[in-house]
């Protein structure tokens, strides 16, 4: 029985062998893949991609506001380039609705978790994880926030930077992901806001600007990203380990359904999700992966809880931004 | 020869409306389209959610004051300067030339980062130097804020001011302020009783292209307005498009087409305000040459002001990028951050294929594009100034038309149009994309420099039996020599460092310098885009000398 178990087994394997290899070789005949994303320094996966397939690999940033724009544009006029594209779940759930992705279930999400194969057109595989960053040199680790009720606390007031509430849909997301996920009850949540709201945090329109005041020291502590860490690196940043689970929007990856190159994004896709890849993609850039068992190189984070923020809608994230434009007093 | 001008003009209406008209045709389709895209069902939803909305009235307040006070900031510093340069003894008017074109290469994300560095309330370096020498509770500035927006937009549209101003200055017929003096009247009063009155309309152009310029512009209030919580209607329609995933830009246009309508609006305020021509010629068939005004006790003490004001706009947000590209992150100075310094963004930089393919399409798109440019604008501006017929007040509003969209959505324009086309994603497309949004840095240098220039020198040449392109070649672009070089220098220096257009259209192979410095400042990696900065400004400063030796050149052999 068991022979029969390992001969199956290899023949599956040799099999899925044989697949590869005629897949890799319709990628090489098409030559080059287009991906669309908006993700940092990922030059180094593009590279090693087309080092390791022969097939090559341009990487088109476009940013978030821009990316549905563009790439609906493309689509409706018969000239979206694109292969691949990578975005936040919404933003692909955006492009699913209009018939922009492709059926691909990629074999190389195999070790991941369930909820990471969301349907057949795309596959989660990290995590946009917001943590608070604080500039070790002015707070002690002892002093940093615990949980997130903390930074409420009057000691903070002047002392933070965030990205605008009123306009920025994965503050918003984070926001309300607290809300549902981490807090109590809603007054809680609430009295959180507000006490957030009264310590007069600073506003910068994204993520990206955050840990340049914390990093010069005009400010404490920043609502943030810990892949800063390893991107600014030596800057003396660190994060806030809290008791609460981190949360983040989760990032997919999917293959368009007119690709110009439908082998080589396939054989695209199963790069990107493979271990070396994530790894890259974790050491090199700190992103927080799915792959199992590969961390960003942040001390701590092996261990810290990460979990993805509901998909908000449009609407939800309009309401949302209205009402903290409300509560933080934004004019 | 009226029909051969009826021709021109209305070939250039032809010209320059294709240019312009598409991107802002298929932004107004959008605006009345259900959907993300230009092409949807009829509606008027998006005006009426973008109008009614109750925020809107404060962001129309808070621009009227940030583009009213940055555009005569600005038109009032150039004149200053223009004055000063052009017609006094003041030592070291090399300096002038420095001070008018260094801003506009320092893009303008990293010249607004740099002032909120050095006057940030908290630890700004200034406001630290100046809280230590004066014993201070406090920070006395706050560049978060509405005057401090102003204050750093106006030192931005400065050297555009200038480079209108300044030429219109240098090509000043003497005779009519020695009548003047003749008359008695004191140097103050010739100023102010003649000399502004004939440069009316190198003033207004200046003036308006600041306003135009503030009401499209981003960086200044997406870096000092966010943080001082002070909106204004770029940030407004920023916060329009980045709310949610599903970017609606039809509705971000909606609001758009009332500034378009402003825009329309001055330009034709400016054409009523310098209908009669003919009074501002100052460069008739008689001999012209400015006079110098002898500054006397007052030249040094204006020495010290241009001096300052080049430390306020050059030396200082150079210094602190200088700083910034050499110390690994963004460190307060101090002896370990000197301690701390090394080359490596520098090398990441230059090593980087993807930076020196952007640094190698940018030339390219300066040097082509600002060539063609303002081979387009001599022509255009021709007709603005010498054909003043309904033709030709269309095509001067045609030529701002792209310009006066705010810049966050007419680079959506351009992808609605281009996709349609075979052009789309080629550097064909950032290059006419270009010249047709920034075509009035062409046309309003030269326009001020036709307005001076007295049709009878063109009439004597065409009586003698010369053809209009001989005239054109012969008499009249000599003259026009400071304007072209003027035009030159704006566009090339504005194509350098373009992002607008560029963060759109651009593509694997068409990247340019301003989309990698974005890529920079959305990581958050200030070192590489400051050294990437610096670079950009070496590479204008090189086309600027070289423009003006050409244009000297040029002089030299028509003397």
């Amino acid at each position: 029985m068991r022979t029969l178990f390992v001969m199956a087994a290899l023949l599956l394997a040799a099999q899925a062998h044989a697949a590869d290899k005629s897949l890799l070789d319709a990628a090489r005949k098409e030559g080059r893949v287009a991906f669309y994303a908006n993700i940092t320094a990922v030059e180094p996966i593009i590279k090693a991609f087309s080092v390791d397939t022969g097939v090559k690999a341009d990487y088109t940033r476009i940013a978030s506001p821009k990316f549905v724009a563009t790439t609906i544009t493309e689509f409706d006029a018969n000239r979206l380039s694109a292969d691949v594209v990578q975005a936040p779940v919404p933003v692909l759930e955006l492009l699913k609705a209009r018939g922009i992705l492709a059926r691909y279930p990629s074999p190389a999400a195999a070790g991941y978790p369930d909820w990471a194969r969301k349907d057949d057109t795309m596959t989660l595989f990290g995590i946009e994880y917001v943590g608070l960053i604080f500039n070790k040199e002015q707070v002690k680790a002892a002093d940093a926030p615990k949980r997130y009720q903390d930074l409420a606390d009057p000691k903070w007031r002047d002392k933070i930077v965030m990205a605008n509430p009123a306009n920025h849909p994965s503050t918003i997301s984070w926001l309300i992901g607290l809300k549902e996920t981490v807090f109590k009850s809603d007054a809680e949540w609430m009295k959180f806001v507000q006490g957030l709201a009264a310590n007069r945090p600073m506003f910068v329109a994204s993520f990206g600007p955050t840990p340049a005041p914390v990093e010069s020291g005009e400010k404490a502590i920043a609502i943030s990203m810990p892949k800063y860490i390893i991107t600014k690196a030596p800057a003396p940043l660190d994060w806030a380990r809290l008791e609460q689970p981190l949360l983040g929007t989760p990032r997919a990856i999917a293959v368009t359904s007119k690709a110009p190159h439908p082998n080589a994004a396939r054989v695209f896709v199963d790069y990107w999700l493979s271990k070396k890849s994530m790894e890259m993609l974790a050491k090199d850039v700190g992103e927080y992966v799915l792959a199992p068992g590969i961390y960003p190189p942040v001390e701590g984070m092996s261990t810290a809880r990460v979990l993805p923020i509901r998909e908000l809608s449009d609407e939800e994230i309009q309401k949302w931004g209205g009402e903290f434009k409300k509560i933080f007093a934004l004019k | 020869m009226e029909k051969s001008r009826a021709q021109l003009t209305w070939s250039l209406v032809a010209i320059v409306g294709f240019l312009t008209v598409c991107p802002v045709v298929m932004l107004a389709l959008g605006s009345f389209s259900q959907g993300l895209t230009a092409f949807g069902d009829l509606t008027f939803d998006k005006y009426v959610q973008a109008y009614t909305d109750p925020a809107l009235l404060d962001v129309i307040v808070n621009t009227v004051i940030f583009v009213l006070g940055s555009s005569v900031l600005a038109t009032v510093l150039a004149l200053f300067l223009a004055y000063l340069n052009t017609r006094t003894n003041i030592p070291f008017k090399g300096l002038f030339t420095v001070l008018s074109i260094v801003p506009m290469m320092i893009p303008h994300l990293l010249f607004s980062v740099s002032w909120a560095l050095l006057l940030n309330p908290t630890n700004g370096m200034l406001n630290t130097l100046l809280k230590n020498a004066l014993a201070l509770d406090a920070a006395p500035f706050n560049i978060y804020s509405l005057e401090g927006m102003i204050l750093v937009e106006a030192l931005l549209d400065l050297p555009v001011a200038y480079l209108i101003i300044a030429p219109a200055m240098a090509s000043f017929d003497v005779a009519l302020e020695e009548s003047s003096r003749v008359f008695g009247a004191a140097t103050w009063r010739t100023l102010l009783r003649v000399t502004l009155p004939v440069l009316r309309p190198a003033i207004l152009a200046a003036f308006i292209l600041g306003v135009v310029r503030s009401l499209a512009s981003f960086a200044v209030p997406s870096v000092l307005g966010m943080p001082g919580r002070v909106n204004v209607l770029a940030t407004h329609l920023y916060e329009m498009i980045s709310l949610g995933f599903a970017t609606d830009y039809g509705k971000a246009a909606a609001v758009g087409m009332s500034v378009l309508v402003t825009s329309v609006t001055l330009i034709y305020v400016y054409r009523a305000f310098t209908a009669e021509s003919e009074k501002y010629v100052t460069i008739s068939s008689r001999g012209y040459r400015p006079s110098v005004i002898e500054l006397g006790g007052a030249r040094l003490p204006l020495f010290a002001a241009v001096a300052f004001l080049s430390l306020l706009m050059i030396v200082l947000p150079v210094a602190v990028l200088l700083y910034t590209s050499f110390v690994p992150y963004t460190m307060v100075p101090s002896a370990r951050a000197f301690a701390a310094m090394s080359l490596k963004h520098w090398h990441d930089v230059l090593d980087d294929p993807l930076s020196l393919l952007a640094l190698k399409n940018s030339l390219l798109l300066a040097i082509g594009g600002a060539t063609l440019g303002v081979l387009l604008s001599v022509f255009v501006a021709y007709v603005t100034v010498k054909v003043r017929t309904r033709a030709s007040g269309i095509l001067e509003s045609l030529t701002f038309l792209s310009f006066s969209f705010p810049g966050i959505v007419i680079g959506v324009g351009f992808m609605w149009f281009f996709v349609q086309t075979p052009l789309y994603a080629t550097l064909w497309a950032l290059l006419i994309g270009y010249i047709a949004t920034y075509l009035p840095y062409g046309v309003r240098p030269m326009a001020s420099a036709f307005v001076q220039v007295h049709s009878h020198l063109e009439e004597s040449s065409l009586v003698c039996g010369a053809s209009h392109l001989t005239t054109m070649r012969r008499i009249i672009v000599p003259l026009l020599v400071p304007g072209i070089v003027s035009a030159w220098i704006l566009m090339a220096s504005m194509f350098i460092r373009e992002l607008t257009l560029s963060v759109v259209l651009s593509r694997p192979g068409t990247e340019v310098l301003a989309v990698q410095i974005l890529k920079f400042s959305d990581d958050g990696l200030w070192g590489k885009l400051s050294a990437l900065g610096i670079i950009m400004i070496v590479i204008s400063t090189t086309l600027v000398i070289a423009a003006t030796f050409v244009g000297m050149r040029f002089k030299a052999a028509d003397n």
